[in-house]
């Protein structure tokens, strides 16, 4: 009887603290719930643009240093290069049949002062119709003389090797030299050819 | 002298632009590192004085044979004064990566080689993300964990 009775309070007493339990559980209020929903989407969507405006931040950022990247550039080559002293040095070819280009070595006034190596994917921009500075310098006012060798593969593909020259002056003002190679059809052979442009 | 070393030092290359340089190759061609822009490329100093680099050259030319497909090149830049003997040397190995000759060390200069082998491995945005100097066996798993980072990005 006594253990009825103990197993009775013990079972009322579990159900007294579930009864407690189930209060601190109940369901919440459907106007909260919406609330803390509408708080989260807002919270959200601030998020997400702020994300956004950080991108554009960061997009103009970057284009701000491309600017800047090529200004400095082109003020260092201002600098080093004054157009007053300036002489540029570019390569071409005019077809190449006969003359398939591997390096270009320039001297000036006896002081080799560029030696190029050209790669397939350089070449074939060259007879695609391409022009490439190979060298850029400062020189002084006056008469100057430049040799420029030509190495590469010749008619039948054997080592070819050949030099031009020519004596330039000058002047106040930039001067840009052309060397350029065509083909010489009547003889069969490659020309290289030194001009000055105007 | 450079002597031949197993030591990796810090190098003040990386996550600089990669020197631009053109070579010529064992085959021939001029090979010019900025046209490999796109792809992963190992640069691998070497000489053949340099015992190492001998252990090394055949599992970069594993690695070359594996990746080559996935955009990765390997650049191996021979310093040797005479050419003619980095050429027999690429031979008796039977590696089939580009070989550069670097005769007049200039591009050794530009890449701070002191010690040999010297493996640079330069991103697909010609930027030089790890410089390993020396080599010990086992650096080769090193190079295989970056490769392969690098053909992930």
């Amino acid at each position: 009887m006594t253990r009825i009775r103990f197993v009775g309070i013990a079972l009322s007493s579990m159900l007294w603290v579930s009864g407690a339990l189930a209060q601190d559980l109940a369901p919440l209020d459907s106007d909260s719930v919406l609330a803390a929903a509408q708080s989260l989407e807002v919270g959200e969507m601030q998020a997400r643009n702020e994300f956004r405006s950080l991108d554009q931040d960061v997009q103009a950022l970057k284009k701000e240093v491309l600017d800047l990247n090529r200004d400095l550039f082109l003020l260092e080559e201002e600098l080093l290069f004054p157009a007053n002293s300036q002489v540029a040095f570019f390569i071409s070819v005019d077809v190449g049949e006969y003359f398939d280009l591997d390096a270009v070595k320039l001297q000036i006034d006896g002081k080799e002062v560029s030696n190029y190596l050209y790669t397939e994917r350089e070449v074939s921009a060259l007879h695609r119709g391409g022009v490439h500075r190979m060298h850029m310098e400062n020189l002084k006012v006056g008469n100057h003389e430049l040799i420029a060798v030509f190495t590469g593969k010749g008619p039948s593909t054997r080592d070819y090797r050949r030099g031009a020259t020519m004596s330039f002056e000058k002047g106040i003002g930039a001067k840009y030299v052309e060397l350029e190679i065509t083909d010489r059809m009547t003889k069969q052979q490659p020309e290289f050819v030194i001009k000055e442009w105007e | 002298m450079i002597l031949a070393a197993s030591s990796i030092a810090a190098s003040s290359l990386e996550g600089q632009a990669a020197p631009d340089f053109v070579l010529k190759s064992a085959t021939g061609e001029n090979l010019r590192l900025s046209e490999y822009r796109g792809d992963v490329v190992l640069i691998n100093f070497w000489a053949t004085w340099c015992g190492p680099c001998r252990q090394e050259m055949p599992l970069l030319d594993d690695l070359y044979g594996r990746y080559q497909r996935v955009g990765f090149n390997l650049l191996g830049v021979n310093i040797d004064d005479d050419s003619r003997r980095a050429m027999q040397m690429v031979q008796e190995l039977g590696v089939k990566f580009p070989v550069l000759f670097d005769e007049n060390k200039e591009v050794s200069k530009l890449y701070e080689v002191e010690a040999m082998p010297v493996t640079v491995l330069v991103d697909r945005e010609g930027r030089v993300r790890h410089v390993h100097h020396g080599y010990k066996p086992g650096y080769e798993e090193k190079y295989l964990t970056e490769i392969r980072s690098l053909l992930r990005e």
